[in-house]
């Protein structure tokens, strides 16, 4: 179960109220924004090129912003949005910079402030086998909210039926390696402001490639400080015997010296 | 005789501290009590900003001479180094306490600065980050508790203390190295926002090594510092042989900056005429390639004024790095230019006078510095001009140059937030890249409405119940309402009503009133924008069955 939702910017007549109906059920403020995201704007119709463009969370498959929150506040929810939980957020606000869409918000002028971003009504409407506010406010069918998988066959499809008012990319297929939102459009992508984001990477793995190597550098650093610890150790024992002050015999017996501070006090003693 | 002098100085140096105290804790009281955005110029598009990519990034960096020296002494045992290590151990304990207040106002919920403790990511950078911080400082303190005991005659815990020294210091260098790469790790997740200059999946190595060297410089720096300001002698045969060691570490972080930039296909960034590629070749020709070379002469080397200011340098290109990576590098992609708060940069200084404040009371109330002899200059290096060599004077004036020239090269670097996000560059790497900013209201696309239409699905009628004196139940049907060649949802909602239930006003209830006088349906059906609702009654109401 992959919820999602189609874009058809061909079906998109502008008229805002998916904008409006995401303002009224996330009772956010009236005088919200209505021309880019913001802590009280999770959703927009940018006007560019001639289209209406809805804004919004991509809801990734693979999430930076989940993978990047050291406490865990935003994750991959089992219904498929990617949700937000207020309470263990500290504000370090590292999903801002992972983000490869540019979509997390903060509340800058508030002293408890929290990370904001559209979470496809998921308490209020997927929870309870809904579908989202924006999706079921659309006069147009331009927003169509299904199983993710059907999505993707019937932006195939349109572009097959119409291969003329379509470019031949469902935006959010591949890139930063697959989103819920998807998007038709009958233009270029690059040209009405949608990232040139990784294809078929998942963001997080950049990361995880290097996590992934720290237990065996940590473990062989470890054993290699010790291992030169021991040697140099040994190399002063050795020295010991060359110059006459211990026997081999002894220097078999003996631990590497403790070193600095404490072999002064050990010559004190 | 230095006596009086000192005094002056003094006063001097306590007004700008106390007018610095006063604005460091005007700009607390802002930030804690009302926001990040009351005190700092942070946005949506910038979220981190000077104190991250100073405070933080440049605090812990700096922080790395402690390992280093740590390992030098302990593991690798030249024990000569331990005439250094203290005021290393120092610096790096006092950057990481530092680091943790920056910390604590960078936070937008600074008390909750403990849950990385107990709600885990294991897969977060910044989790990793945040434990590293913590063990380290924790450690750092455990390294130097011996200067305390010292102090207090405390012999037992001395005791043991020097005992597990040894554990204790290859447990530092596992948790620095692992913190100092970490930081660098943080940005590997942001390949399309950080300009290609700087980005590289190599960053962790790059950050590791840098901050090898800029905690080495750090550390010459301070012997330097408080050789003039406690009337000592330098170290210096020890500070040579770190300015050797710088020339090692800045030489193969070169090596390896440049074979990053060649594999990634990026040097081509260098050389476009762009302030990133000024900044970049400041911070590598300034920060790293000078004064690798400065400190490869011997008579460099010897010389108190050019460790001084290769070790500046050092430093200097350090922070110009960690400040393109954190900031500058970040201008191109989000299109908006971002310079700090005053209350930011009263702050940061406020912070890094607090550390050098802390440094000078311990240095002179704690067994820091040990007591060294300067061996004589050797002969081969006598002064050329036969001027008696005063190992004092260290603000020499190529000296005072370089610094100007770096502070020169650091407003570049400030500014440059502006022209970058200005730049034709920007507009074409990343400004198409953004979802945030408003773009111009065109005429429609040719098929986009047409295609729309096609599929225009309204919301079915809704039949509003009838009042006791009503003529007649109202149905209100969206077909009769909405032009379909321009759809416009906003003229009712949600202003009026409700999207998301049908019918029901945003505010109270449907009545008669509501609905013929001024609100709700006759907000429109006025006689003016649409007939009136006294016009007849029947146009609305239907009528009653039976």
């Amino acid at each position: 179960m992959q919820p999602g939702i189609l874009v058809d910017l061909n079906r998109c007549a502008g008229c805002g109220s998916c904008a409006l109906a995401c303002r009224e059920i996330n009772e956010l403020p009236a005088d919200a924004p209505d021309d880019r995201l913001s802590a009280t704007s999770w959703t927009f119709i940018e006007r560019r090129g001639g289209l209406s463009i809805k804004r919004q969370c991509m809801h990734c498959l693979n999430p930076a912003c989940a993978s990047v929150c050291p406490v865990g506040a935003l994750r991959k929810s089992d219904e498929g949005p990617v949700v937000y939980n207020e309470r263990l957020c500290m504000g370090c606000r590292y999903c801002m910079i992972a983000c490869p869409f540019g979509v997390p918000r903060y509340e800058w002028d508030s002293t408890e402030p929290r990370v904001r971003k559209c979470i496809m009504c998921w308490e209020k409407r997927i929870q309870k086998g809904g579908e989202p506010a924006c999706t079921s406010t659309c006069p147009t069918g331009a927003l169509r909210f299904g199983e993710r998988e059907e999505l993707i066959s019937e932006a195939q499809r349109r572009i097959r039926d119409k291969p003329e008012a379509y470019v031949n990319q469902v935006y959010g297929l591949h890139e930063a390696g697959g989103t819920s939102v998807l998007y038709l459009s009958p233009v270029p992508f690059a040209t009405i402001g949608f990232p040139n984001v990784h294809k078929d990477t998942e963001y997080p793995g950049m990361t995880w490639a290097i996590l992934d190597k720290l237990p065996a550098a940590l473990t062989v650093g470890g054993a290699l400080l010790a291992g030169v610890w021991w040697l140099t150790g040994r190399r002063e024992i050795m020295e010991q015997v060359r110059s006459g002050e211990i026997t081999m015999d002894e220097a078999m017996r003996r631990r590497p010296p403790v070193t600095g501070d404490a072999a002064d006090e050990e010559v004190e003693s | 005789m230095r006596l009086p002098s000192l005094l002056g100085r003094l006063t001097v140096w306590r007004a700008v501290l106390g007018a610095l105290l006063i604005a460091g804790l005007y700009a607390t009281v802002i930030r804690f009590g009302q926001g990040l955005g009351a005190a700092t110029n942070l946005s949506d598009d910038y979220p981190w900003g000077l104190w991250i990519g100073f405070d933080v990034l440049v605090g812990v960096g700096v922080a790395a001479g402690g390992f280093v020296i740590a390992a030098t002494v302990h593991v690798f045992r030249m024990e000569r180094y331990a005439a250094i290590a203290r005021p290393a151990l120092l610096t790096a304990f006092l950057g990481y306490l530092m680091v943790i207040l920056a910390v604590l106002f960078d936070l937008g919920r600074p008390m909750r600065i403990w849950h990385p403790l107990v709600f885990w990511n294991t897969r977060s950078v910044m989790f990793l980050i945040g434990w590293c911080e913590m063990l380290y400082a924790i450690v750092l303190a455990a390294e130097f508790s011996p200067l305390l005991f010292e102090k207090l005659g405390w012999h037992k815990p001395l005791k043991v203390v020097r005992r597990m020294m040894t554990p204790l210091v290859i447990l530092g260098v596992l948790l620095s190295v692992t913190h100092q790469s970490s930081l660098g790790s943080l940005y590997v997740i942001a390949p399309d926002k950080l300009h290609p200059l700087w980005y590289s999946p190599m960053l962790p190595v790059l950050f590791l090594i840098s901050a090898v060297a800029a905690g080495l410089a750090m550390t010459m720096f301070e012997s330097c510092m408080s050789s003039r300001a406690f009337g000592r002698r330098l170290e210096g045969g020890l500070v040579r042989g770190l300015g050797r060691a710088v020339v090692v570490t800045q030489a193969v972080y070169l090596v390896l900056r440049a074979n990053d930039l060649i594999y990634r296909g990026a040097l081509g960034y260098a050389f476009e005429a762009t302030p990133e590629a000024v900044l970049f070749w400041g911070e590598i020709g300034l920060g790293s390639a000078l004064p690798m070379v400065l400190l490869s002469s011997r008579r460099v080397r010897y010389s108190n004024s050019g460790l001084f200011f290769a070790s500046t340098l050092t430093v200097m290109g350090f922070i110009v790095h960690r400040l393109n990576v954190a900031v500058t590098g970040m201008a191109g992609w989000t299109g908006v230019s971002y310079f700090p708060s005053w209350m930011e940069v009263t702050v940061t200084v406020f912070l890094v006078a607090l550390g050098v404040a802390c440094f000078g009371l311990a240095a002179r109330y704690l067994p820091v510095f040990p007591k060294a002899e300067e061996e004589p200059l050797p002969e081969s290096l006598a002064p050329r001009s036969g001027k008696p060599y005063d190992p004092d004077r260290i603000l020499t004036r190529p000296a005072l140059l370089g610094l100007w020239g770096m502070l020169a090269l650091g407003a570049v670097g400030v500014l440059a937030t502006d022209s970058i996000s200005a730049s034709p560059q920007a507009e074409e790497r990343g400004a198409a890249a953004r979802a945030g900013a408003a773009a111009p209201a065109d005429a429609r696309h040719p098929s986009a409405v047409a295609q729309g239409l096609e599929d225009l699905t309204l919301p079915p009628p809704f039949r509003f119940p009838a009042s006791e004196d009503s003529p007649g139940p109202v149905v209100f049907d969206h077909a009769d309402h909405v032009d379909p060649m321009d759809v416009r949802c906003d003229a009712c909602h949600p202003r009026l009503f409700r999207f998301t239930t049908p019918g029901t006003p945003a505010e109270g209830v449907v009545n008669s009133d509501r609905a013929h006088d001024g609100d709700l349906c006759a907000s429109c059906h006025d006689g003016e924008k649409a007939f009136s609702a006294y016009d007849d009654c029947m146009l609305c109401h239907q009528e009653s069955e039976g």
